[in-house]
């Protein structure tokens, strides 16, 4: 038999326009990391340096660390790098790994949809209570759609694993090998 | 039901969920909420996801950790580990295991400001190992090194495991970073004293490699000079009050960056590698400090600590029985998970007996880190030795468990010596 062997083909379209979207959620909450950073450094030089302040780099700071953490969630859950103990896993056959696998992307999704469902009555109450930032009296309630935007992301991106499990576990299996959080 | 029989029913379903790889924080926030559901409510249970998630995630405090996990991943992507690791051994590199003492001189720079003891042992996995056994140092000795090594990077600040303690204890995150210094270099003088003493029982396992000259001191020192200014800078700034601890690791992040950058050493693609890396660990790790704060409240309703805490001071074994009882716990749990998973599940229900028992908050941080990192290089799981077989693929398990054994037995020894003298972890805290 002389055909390509299936990991020089190349991936599919719809395979293409989902690596793509990943990597552009990542990249969002990997910008944010960098604005968080830059805020800070920026803020601390200019108290120390010119007696100036960023008005509301604090409110910035803590606003933009929600919205990089829960579109990082999106693409953490997506990549099955969360922590986990793997002791059984670890030792269990490949189709047992397939099941483990896929019972806890199962209670993965269940987890974070009722999270995405909390989370909006939590941006309906901040835009119903009107919170402000500090200095520059900016509504808060669009940072946190924005963050709970993320969590939405998380939501489909779980489902999506979730099905690639179940149809085509060699999507996923291998991707991450090893992975440690701490 | 009675409270008594929820909390055995919520703990027992779940380590079985983190058996079946439910990631810990979801399966935590899982238990806590639905046992909080079952006891109060479920409206208010529901209501507290919400609330708990968004405020967790726009904690500026909590910016502590994306923060140092990004000057990490900077200076870790610029380089700084093989430079660290030639500038040690051109000053140690000609003794007898000259090339382990630079392994663990460099494993504690690195450390230093990775803030991570798995990514030391991996980096020097492939950065000192190969240099080791060029030089004719045995496989055990090589990986056993790397792997002790690495467990420097939880102890000397800033340490991740040492600020989600800080976090799930509400103690001073700055405090604890100064208090795993002195820890940490005791760790590295312990180390280095073990290879010497290696080198004295087998005089011929050890080689020593050439002298390096002045000149190549000099260079060494040159490469790395810039990221040991800058962890002095953000550490020392840290310790005389001018900045908060998020705001030391944004001055780090910051100050990496723009050392990386006008050195040459930060190309576009590693800066986007950085910041993937570092918002990956910290979502990573904000998903389990959420599951924890959820879990929080039904330790809350269940009174699962004080109960805890009436049980174990009523045993009768005195203070130090109680800890050594504690600690004997987290060695054993050190075999099934690693150490940031085993932090944030047991210290919400361990810290109120170590309160009660009177010890300090800060030193019981340093003294659990210290014992968790234990379970990182002690059979059966060790996660760093699963890190550097990864690496090293010529290597087996038992070898490099052999090559940590006397490791760990000086970790023991310095274990002992943390409890009896708390003033070693204390002392600099205390200064602030």
């Amino acid at each position: 038999m002389t055909g390509i062997p299936a990991s020089l083909k190349p991936p599919p379209k719809s395979r293409k326009f989902r690596d793509r979207f990943i990597d552009s959620i990542e990249l969002i909450a990997a910008f944010f990391v960098g604005i968080v950073a830059a805020d800070i450094f920026i803020s601390v030089l200019l108290r120390y340096f010119f007696s100036v302040q960023i008005p509301d780099a604090y409110d910035f700071g803590r606003l933009l660390l929600g919205i990089l953490i829960f579109w990082g969630i999106a693409a953490t859950s997506y990549r099955g790098t969360h922590i986990t103990v793997d002791l059984v896993w670890s030792s269990a056959s490949p189709r047992y790994k397939r099941l483990i696998d896929i019972f806890a992307t199962l209670v993965l999704l269940f987890v974070v949809t009722v999270q995405t469902y909390t989370l909006f009555d939590k941006v309906k109450q901040t835009y119903a209570d009107n919170v402000l930032t500090f200095d520059l009296n900016l509504p808060t309630w669009p940072f946190f759609a924005v963050a709970w935007i993320g969590d939405v992301s998380a939501v489909l991106l779980i489902a999506v694993r979730t099905w690639l499990l179940i149809v085509e576990p060699q999507v996923i299996e291998g991707e991450h090998p090893l992975r440690t959080v701490e | 039901m009675s409270t008594d029989a929820v909390a055995l029913i919520g703990f027992i379903t779940l380590f079985a969920l983190m058996l079946l790889r439910v990631p810990v924080g979801m399966a935590m926030g899982l238990i806590g909420v639905s046992g909080y559901a079952y006891l109060v409510g479920g409206g208010p249970a529901l209501k507290l996801v919400g609330q708990t998630s968004m405020r967790t995630v726009t904690d500026y405090t909590f910016g502590v950790i994306p923060m140092f996990l990004l000057m990490g991943a900077f200076v870790s992507t610029s380089g700084v580990s093989r430079e660290l690791f030639r500038a040690a051994n051109t000053f140690v590199g000609h003794l007898r295991g000259g090339l382990g003492f630079a392994t663990v001189a460099a494993c504690g720079g690195f450390a230093a400001i990775s803030g991570s003891s798995v990514a030391t042992a991996a980096t020097f996995s492939t950065v000192a190992y190969p240099e080791m056994r060029r030089f004719g140092y045995p496989q055990s000795f090589a990986t056993g090194v790397i792997a002790a090594g690495g467990t420097l990077g939880a102890m000397l600040p800033p340490s991740t495991v040492l600020a989600v303690y800080g976090i799930i204890t509400q103690q001073d995150i700055g405090k604890l970073f100064m208090a795993g210094i002195l820890p940490g270099i005791l760790a590295m003088s312990m180390y280095i004293a073990t290879i010497v003493i290696i080198g004295l029982v087998k005089p011929d396992f050890l080689p020593s490699g050439p002298r390096a000259s002045w000149d190549e001191r000099l260079k060494g020192i040159r490469d790395v000079w810039a990221p040991l200014v800058l962890f002095l800078f953000v550490i020392g700034g840290l310790y005389g009050g001018l900045f908060t601890p998020t705001e030391a690791g944004g001055m780090g992040a910051g100050g990496a960056f723009v050392l990386g950058v006008l050195r040459g050493r930060l190309s576009r693609a590693d800066i986007r590698h950085s910041l993937l890396q570092a918002t990956r660990t910290a979502a990573a790790v904000f998903t389990v400090l959420i599951g924890a704060l959820l879990f929080g409240y039904f330790l809350t309703v269940t009174q699962t600590p004080q109960k805890l805490t009436a049980f174990l001071t009523g045993l009768g074994l005195g203070r130090y029985g109680v800890l050594a009882l504690i600690m004997v716990m987290y060695i054993v749990l050190g075999c099934l998970m690693d150490a940031m998973a085993m932090i944030i599940l047991t210290v919400p229900i361990i810290f109120p007996v170590i309160t009660e028992l009177g010890f300090d908050p800060i030193w019981f941080g340093v003294i659990i880190v210290m014992t968790v990192e234990l379970g990182l290089i002690h059979p059966p799981v060790g996660m760093n030795v699963f890190v550097i077989k990864s690496v090293v693929k010529d290597v087996s398990f038992a070898t490099i468990f052999k090559g940590v054994l006397p490791f760990v037995v000086t970790d023991i020894i310095r274990l002992i010596i943390l409890i009896a003298f708390p003033i070693i972890a204390l002392w600099l805290p205390s200064q602030m």
